[in-house]
């Protein structure tokens, strides 16, 4: 009775033991074209070492493997003909150009934060010295100087360039934009003066695009100043300083300050022969502050 | 009125292109063939891959993965096709292919295996391939015939690596299965080979 017991815990330890071996064989099997083209970690291609010198049905599929991929290695190139490649070069001409997004430059973020903060300090001090000069002027008995207005004495609608400006201004920023920043350097080719985008802070290059005002050419480049649209429109200095109203103001006070439809516009000479005519919905004083910081540079 | 400025010079980028992605047009042109009913089709779909490789170059970031980023874009120009054309491949079944395999592990065979597929030329191996399933195939070719490894693999066909395992293992039995039935089984196999023998031995062409 205990050996019919111990032939049958017999049996079945080895009944067990032929079916691990079996899924074993099959789990490895699988593994069989990853293990000829060795792409598997180490300690797996060993337990297949080690499988294969049991399994002669293993050892086959491998060599089946290893034949296919030895066949296919030695399969023929076809050689594209010069047709083909010429008609490739032709096809990529006429598709359009790859569009590259600017690469940000992490030293240049950072140094535009920097100049952020130092601007930030900056302001902090001049806002501490005015509010230092407004007590002690109120002591002494002063008011505070205003900042002296500059406005045109004509009204816009009687200089041609401002009230073709106001309404381009108007047309242009109830649709899109008529150009990118990057056509800045096309612009540039097109105009016959030379062009300097304006730098403040918040104040961001949108696009750039040529016009006729008033039947003056005009370079004009769009910026976003916070949430605002801010355009200036560069004219030849010729064109700028055609109409006497400009050159008083500018003589004057070397800016032009006037309003249109609730608009703030500036407008002053450039440097470089030419003139800037500002414009936005924004307070005057936030297109007076671009001015400042223009000709301080 | 506004007159838009005509587009900008953009970055050159075409010299960059032409060393990372043309030395590619003879494998992907080969891949194309074995996928397409003409060399002509085949021409068109590579050229349709390296339009849309160009349109989009800016994309690739990194010169090392060109040759798997084009290959990608062409699978997906030949899967456009093929869905345009509405034409699916003609595969026998999966099961005969798998017996047919199994039959030639079972017994010893492989060494005549070899012999068969050491003669096989491009025309059978080109069929074989294409009585097996797609997904199959272009991982079998990718590793095989193009060189990639199987993470690049993965890459390209977008699945993880364990399924490019699976298909490669999977899809060279398939393609010896389909080897062995094209030839009437493993038995009309040993005498095809015999046949060759004999023949071979007679100075005659194997």
């Amino acid at each position: 009775m205990s050996d019919d017991r111990s032939m049958l815990a017999s049996q079945l330890g080895a009944a067990e033991e032929a079916a691990a071996r079996e899924s074993r064989h099959e789990v490895l099997r699988e593994l069989l074209g990853a293990y000829a083209d060795r792409e598997l970690p180490p300690e797996t291609m060993a337990q297949i070492d080690a499988h294969l010198v049991g399994c002669g049905e293993c050892r086959r599929a491998l060599e089946v493997h290893a034949t296919l991929g030895a066949r296919l290695a030695t399969e023929p190139i076809v050689a594209a003909s010069p047709a083909l490649r010429a008609r490739i070069a032709e096809a990529i001409d006429a598709a359009p150009a790859p569009v590259v997004a600017p690469a940000v430059d992490v030293a240049q973020v950072r140094g535009a934060r920097s100049a952020r903060l130092a601007w930030l300090a900056v302001a902090g001090w001049a806002i501490a010295i005015a509010l230092a000069f407004v007590l002690l002027a109120e002591r002494a008995g002063f008011q505070p100087l205003r900042r002296e207005t500059r406005r045109i004495a004509a009204p816009v609608a009687s200089v041609p360039l401002l009230s073709g400006v106001a309404e381009d201004y108007a047309r242009v920023s109830h649709g899109e934009l008529p150009g990118r920043a990057r056509d800045l350097s096309a612009v540039r080719a097109a105009v016959p003066f030379p062009i300097e985008p304006l730098h403040a802070p918040n104040l961001r290059l949108l696009a750039a695009w040529t016009a006729q005002v008033r039947g003056e050419p005009a370079a004009v480049l769009a910026y976003r100043l916070d949430d605002r649209l801010v355009v200036q429109y560069l004219f030849a200095e010729d064109a700028f300083f055609k109409h006497p109203a400009v050159r008083a103001a500018v003589a004057d006070h070397h800016l032009l300050e006037a309003a249109s439809g609730g608009r703030a516009i500036v407008a002053w000479p450039e440097a470089s022969s030419t003139g800037t005519v500002l414009i936005g919905d924004v307070p005057p004083d936030w297109l007076h502050t671009i001015w400042r910081m223009e000709s301080s540079r | 009125m506004p007159n838009s400025p005509s587009a900008p010079p953009a970055v050159d980028l075409r010299p960059r292109f032409e060393a990372v992605i043309l030395p590619h047009l003879d494998r992907l042109l080969a891949f194309a063939v074995r996928r397409c009913d003409s060399v002509a089709d085949a021409e068109d779909a590579v050229q349709e891959a390296c339009v849309r490789a160009w349109i989009n170059f800016a994309d690739l970031r990194d010169d090392s993965s060109a040759r798997a980023w084009i290959y990608r874009i062409l699978r997906t120009v030949l899967s456009d096709a093929r869905e345009k054309t509405g034409r699916r491949q003609q595969l026998v079944y999966i099961t005969r292919l798998e017996d047919a395999h199994d039959e030639l592990v079972g017994g010893e065979h492989d060494a005549v295996f070899s012999e068969v597929v050491a003669r096989l030329d491009a025309e059978a191996v080109r069929k074989a391939l294409r009585e097996i399933p797609e997904d199959f195939a272009a991982a079998v070719e990718l590793h095989d015939i193009d060189g990639f490894k199987y993470a690049e693999i993965a890459e390209i066909v977008g699945v993880p690596i364990g399924t490019v395992m699976s298909r490669i293992s999977r899809g060279r039995k398939l393609l010896a299965g389909a080897i062995v039935a094209a030839r009437g089984g493993v038995a009309q196999l040993e005498s095809i080979d015999a046949a060759a023998e004999r023949r071979a031995q007679r100075g005659g062409p194997r």
